[in-house]
């Protein structure tokens, strides 16, 4: 089950980007209750403060280019960002997915619902984080077995290698080099290249 | 006999100052007719109707705390609001005493609040009806303007839904804010100029608007083959933007003032006796009048002015409007009306050059506004 540690929502660092109405103050007095270190910026800025975990960020047309260039220009990882919207038609709703929010807080602000959309945020953020870097991982691994299954190919036409042969031969090589067995691969590749003096597509 | 919730008193949010004045001061007089006409009647709940006024000067911090006022003060309900803006800032004020809204002018949609009753158009009961018009009338090529806030955006982007469905083309799309310059006017009709050919579909409203009207006419664009079309810019604005500038112009509304049913003649007599013979009325105007008449027949019906029962009772009566006969829709509480298209002719009055057969059904939440539900219940005439 998962379980919500107070002490890591206090330890939060948020901005809360958004005009000082009645709507900014109850985020900004909600977040005071809760104990994170908050920021108030308005209206956005050329960038974000390093180490942002969470923005509010109140949605306009007349400053979406300036919200929008403000968060991409955070440090990664990227904030969680909350959108806080006084509409609910789909010309807004377009400039929440825009700006790639998590979770959404509508107008008029109310102190219940901070809290759970700061945890819900959060969450969805890091689990989209974690999806990326798993992702990046499997995807250098798949490139990783192309790479092999060509030098394994190599292998088996220039020496007649069996499939389990060639790909045990590179794992040897790889291990006596202290390298991995991708890198040995690419080796092998390269080195095919260069003696037949014609480049091979991976 | 008098009863003990009597008397009923409304509370006025209509400004007479700012940049929405001259539609808002309209509508405001649409509303003092129907108390005019129910106390003539003998009043409500057998005491004078009364008013409590205000003028939140098309502010919507003001329109905030004008409605907070009006309702501490122990008023029964509160009718007005033109812009998106200033009805966002008053119902929350509205909801936290339950108490009730009528709003009287047309938007983008999307909304529902319990304690609000809309019954200016919703977009599937103008903006479809202009788009075939439009399509089938004037150059394939558009050109959108609008004032910078929601409703612009919003009637832009389901415009371009409609006219891309019917296979025309949106070649530039801008905004200026509320209150305009020259310079920004100006700088709009030579982007409209640079475009070529395009029929103008416009959300510019207020006093830009009728700056950017006259700006259009005195730019020379022949308005026969390329008009500017609104769901905005009616018979309070041209008027104010003179014959010249008006001429050739359309606009989709529920109702226009030249309509000739029997309602329409007492209504438009009537309006014209207390404010002036030369007054223009639109149909911000009308729903302002039929919102306080429909109130006062929920009223009579449930004896007295809880919000519950006057939810209840709404929905449950039709109303003769000069528009036609409308009711308010027991589910999501925006009005049947009668979408039509006008067309400014050489007099400055506007003609209508297309009508429905039968009040169409509110329908704020459509979101694909051409989806083949939405054109079978339009062929069906409503449901």
């Amino acid at each position: 089950m998962a379980r919500i540690r107070l002490k890591d929502l206090r330890s939060l660092s948020v901005a809360v980007v958004h005009p000082p109405d009645a709507n900014g103050q109850t985020i900004l007095d909600q977040l005071g209750r809760i104990g994170c270190r908050t920021d108030h910026i308005w209206p956005p800025e050329k960038g974000l403060a390093s180490k942002v975990d969470v923005v509010f960020a109140g949605v306009f047309f007349d400053s979406q280019e300036q919200m929008k260039a403000m968060l991409r220009r955070a440090e990664k990882p990227a904030p969680a960002i909350i959108a806080v919207i006084d509409y609910e038609n789909p010309a807004m709703l377009e400039l929440v997915l825009e700006l790639g929010a998590v979770a959404v807080t509508s107008k008029p602000v109310r102190s219940f619902g901070i809290m759970t959309n700061m945890v819900v945020a959060r969450d969805c953020q890091q689990r989209q984080i974690d999806l990326q870097q798993k992702m990046a991982k499997l995807e250098k691994k798949l490139a990783g077995q192309k790479i092999i299954a060509k030098a394994k190919s190599i292998l088996m036409e220039m020496h007649g290698f069996s499939e389990a042969a060639a790909f045990e031969t590179i794992r040897k090589q790889a291990m006596s080099k202290r390298t991995s067995i991708e890198d040995m691969a690419q080796a092998i590749i390269n080195a095919n290249e260069l003696l037949s003096g014609k480049p091979v597509d991976v | 006999m008098a009863s003990s919730k009597a008397p009923v008193t409304i509370g006025f949010l209509y400004s007479r100052t700012g940049v929405t004045s001259v539609i808002e001061v309209a509508q405001r007089q649409g509303a003092l007719l129907a108390v005019q006409e129910i106390n003539a009647e003998g009043g409500l709940l057998g005491e004078e109707l009364r008013v409590a006024d205000s003028n939140p000067q098309s502010n919507p911090h003001l329109f905030k705390s004008e409605a907070a006022r009006l309702l501490d003060d122990g008023v029964d309900a509160l009718f007005g609001c033109y812009m998106s803006s200033t009805r966002k800032a008053v119902l929350p004020e509205v909801e936290a005493r339950q108490s009730l809204l009528f709003y009287p002018t047309l938007y983008e949609g999307f909304e529902y609040v319990e304690g609000c009753i809309y019954s200016g158009a919703a977009p599937n009961q103008n903006a479809r009806m202009l788009a075939d018009y439009l399509v089938e009338t004037y150059e394939p090529r558009y050109f959108f303007v609008g004032s910078n806030y929601i409703f612009p955006y919003e009637s832009n982007r389901i415009m371009r839904d409609l006219l891309s469905n019917r296979g025309a083309e949106v070649v530039d799309e801008v905004y200026i804010p509320l209150s305009s310059t020259r310079e920004e006017i100006d700088r709009v009709i030579d982007r409209i100029r640079a475009a070529g050919p395009v029929t103008v579909f416009s959300n510019v409203v207020g006093q830009g608007a009728v700056d950017f009207y006259r700006a259009y006419d005195a730019a020379g664009f022949d308005r026969t083959v390329r008009p500017i079309a609104s769901l905005t810019f009616g018979e309070p604005e041209s008027l104010a933007a003179g014959l010249d500038a008006s001429v050739g112009n359309v606009k989709a509304a529920p109702y226009f003032s030249v309509l000739r049913t029997p309602a329409n003649a007492r209504f438009v007599a009537a309006y014209r006796a207390l404010f002036g013979p030369d007054q223009p009325i639109s149909a911000e105007v009308e729903a302002a009048y039929i919102q306080v008449r429909m109130f006062a027949e929920a009223v009579r019906r449930v004896d007295g002015t809880s919000r519950r029962d006057l939810l209840k009772a709404l929905p449950t009566f039709s109303f003769e409007a000069p528009q036609g006969p409308v009711r308010v829709d027991a589910v999501n509480h925006h009005t049947y009306l009668w979408p039509r298209v006008g067309l400014v002719d050489g007099k400055g009055e506007f003609e209508v050059v297309r009508e429905t057969s039968a009040p169409e059904a509110p329908e704020p939440y459509l979101v694909e506004h051409d989806d083949p539900v939405s054109f079978a219940k339009a062929k069906g005439g409503g449901r």
